[in-house]
């Protein structure tokens, strides 16, 4: 039996070709089956996430079925020769070391992103579930799923946010912990301050308050948040209530001086107060940032934080490759 | 037999402290610093045990056992709140302070070599010391909590986020509650110690350490009634903490 991989990802396909691959998590069994049939393969797995479509198989010969499985789906969704430059192909040991780097988010779009470890657990159990995996594809699988820990555990490939908004919302949870008590005060009606507010939301904020200059959007956005809206004159007042504020409206000028900050102190109880200014030009006046319970975090700040992480996972890439590489010759893998 | 227990204990303080900084250092959680942590409570429970037997008493009776009782309370102390709140971090905060307070009881003269029995023991004497000494180690805790505070709102404020020790350190509002409540129950014992104190036999109408100890409680006191009714930052609220733990060290003087 030799293993093999035939896939599309984010990097080879556009969105159009992506989505006809697309299989919905609770059809993923079924697919495996109906793939191995396709490619006249004895086992199969299908991993199809919002970036990837990748099908893994175990046949009598890897390149006689990748030829047969590629022209079949080509022929089953109606695309022209062309489309071939869309599919990577891997056979035998590269397809253990490609699955091994997608479980360790090598291979992601976001690098180090964990959410594909559980994707490609949940793929894997639904073929097994479905009957479409043997010898071969239960211990590369597992094989991976250990591999995949051990760079996690190992390096520093998850480490660190790598986008505004996740900095932002963990920047939230190192002062305030839980956001389950912490409130949230959107100024602008932005789609960063949008994204940036529904992290803080999934992580538990108890509650959103919307306020922007045009009202309408405000409670638009409210309504979509499942916040409140609250007019523009009387952001000041809720200030005083709130944990973290968002900022990203397109004043020309800084919206919120440290005298604001100081009129509500006392009402606070000088608790810690979070201002994220996402907006260019500032929103928020750089004084603030004296008042001794304000932590003020401006755009650049946040990007120079997210893009060192990101630097910082680029760096580890070899490290992780270096752990696959070992991992997988620690033992021999069936098929490869 | 003692000094053997204390000077192991503090050898186990000072490597558990260097072996947590080391981790934070890493960018690594400090597993192993309850364990140190729990084998130097082991390691004081020997020495006071003894010392206890040899004065037929609660072993209080000079500055050495003093300060090992407050190391004690103090590791004490952080073993349940450090564990219940998961804030391993203040362990390796702690050792230190546990290493420099059982360092100078092992300084010559700072304990009694061949300690006389307690012929008079007293309850209310003994509880004076015990209860105040225990209530010095949640203060004591609460100071290295505020410490923690007070590096990590440095850091948040000038965006310096990439060391180890700032990814280990818990969330500020997480250090500020612990803070509060070691402080409440810190100044709470402390009442009662006070109490106990003027219920024990004594020659002269208020022992002099005895008023210091109120002023020491009358600042607590003062601390927690302004945080709750008026508020503090964060920062003066750390900051207030540690230096009346520091000034509260007088009261050994007094003793």
């Amino acid at each position: 039996m030799e293993l093999l991989c035939l896939g599309l990802n984010h990097r080879t396909a556009p969105v159009e070709v992506r989505e006809r691959f697309a299989v919905s998590s609770t059809q993923l069994g079924a697919a495996a089956g109906e793939l191995a049939n396709l490619a006249d393969a004895t086992e199969g797995v299908v991993i199809s996430t919002c970036n990837r479509t990748e099908f893994y198989l175990a046949a009598s010969d890897a390149h006689q079925a990748l030829v047969l499985l590629e022209a079949r789906l080509t022929l089953r969704e109606n695309l022209d020769a062309g489309a071939s430059v869309h599919f990577y192909r891997k056979v035998k040991s590269d397809a253990a070391v490609h699955l091994c780097r997608v479980v360790s988010g090598l291979d992601s779009m976001m690098l180090g992103e964990t959410e594909i470890f559980g994707q490609v657990k949940q793929a894997y159990q639904a073929a097994l579930a479905a009957g479409t995996t043997g010898s071969v594809l239960n211990r590369l699988f597992q094989r991976a799923f250990g591999v995949g820990k051990k760079v996690r555990t190992e390096t520093s490939i998850q480490e660190g946010s790598t986008s505004v908004g996740n900095v932002a919302v963990d920047l939230a949870e190192k002062i305030f912990g839980h956001l389950k008590d912490s409130e949230v005060m959107i100024l602008g009606a932005g789609e960063m301050s949008r994204i940036t507010a529904q992290s803080l939301v999934s992580r538990g904020a108890r509650s959103i308050f919307v306020s922007n200059r045009s009202f309408d959007r405000a409670e638009e956005l409210a309504r979509d948040m499942g916040g409140t809206a609250v007019r523009f004159d009387d952001w000041q007042r809720v200030l005083e209530r709130v944990d973290v504020v968002i900022s990203s409206t397109g004043a020309p000028h800084a919206l919120i001086h440290r005298s604001d900050v100081e009129k509500v102190r006392r009402a606070r109880k000088f608790r810690p107060l979070f201002f994220i200014d996402i907006a260019v030009p500032r929103d928020i006046h750089p004084d603030v940032a004296e008042i001794e319970e304000v932590y003020l975090y401006d755009i650049d700040t946040l990007e120079n934080l997210a893009s060192e992480a990101r630097s910082r996972r680029q760096l580890q890439i070899e490290i992780c490759e270096r752990i696959i590489d070992a991992e997988l010759a620690k033992l021999n893998l069936p098929g490869t | 037999m003692d000094r053997w227990f204390l000077l192991i204990a503090t050898l186990l303080a000072a490597i558990g402290g260097t072996w947590g900084m080391i981790s934070v250092h890493r960018g690594t959680r400090s597993h192993w610093t309850v364990v140190w942590m729990v084998a130097v409570l082991l390691c004081q429970l020997g020495f006071l045990s003894i010392r206890g037997q040899l004065r037929a008493a609660c072993p209080l009776q000079d500055l050495g056992e003093m300060l090992v009782f407050l190391a004690w309370s103090l590791t004490l102390f952080y073993l349940v709140i450090g564990t219940a709140y998961r804030i391993s971090l203040l362990g390796v905060f702690s050792a230190p302070l546990v290493f420099v307070l059982q360092a100078a009881a092992l300084v010559s003269g700072m304990l009694t070599t061949s300690p006389n029995r307690d012929l008079t023991p007293n309850v209310f004497h003994s509880l004076h010391s015990a209860i105040s000494v225990l209530a010095y180690g949640a203060l004591a805790l609460a100071g290295v909590a505020g410490i923690m505070f007070l590096v990590l709102d440095r850091q948040l404020k000038i965006h310096h986020l990439k060391s180890g020790l700032f990814r280990n350190l818990p969330p500020a509002h997480q250090l500020l509650v612990s803070l509060e409540r070691l402080l409440w129950l810190g100044t709470g014992l402390l009442t009662f110690g006070i109490v106990a104190g003027f219920l024990m036999p004594r020659t002269t109408p208020v022992h002099s350490h005895l008023i210091v100890a109120m002023a020491v409680w009358v600042g607590y006191a003062g601390l927690l009634a302004v945080k709750t009714v008026r508020g503090l930052t964060g920062r003066k609220f750390a900051l207030s903490t540690v230096a009346m733990f520091i000034l509260s060290l007088v009261v050994f003087a007094r003793v």
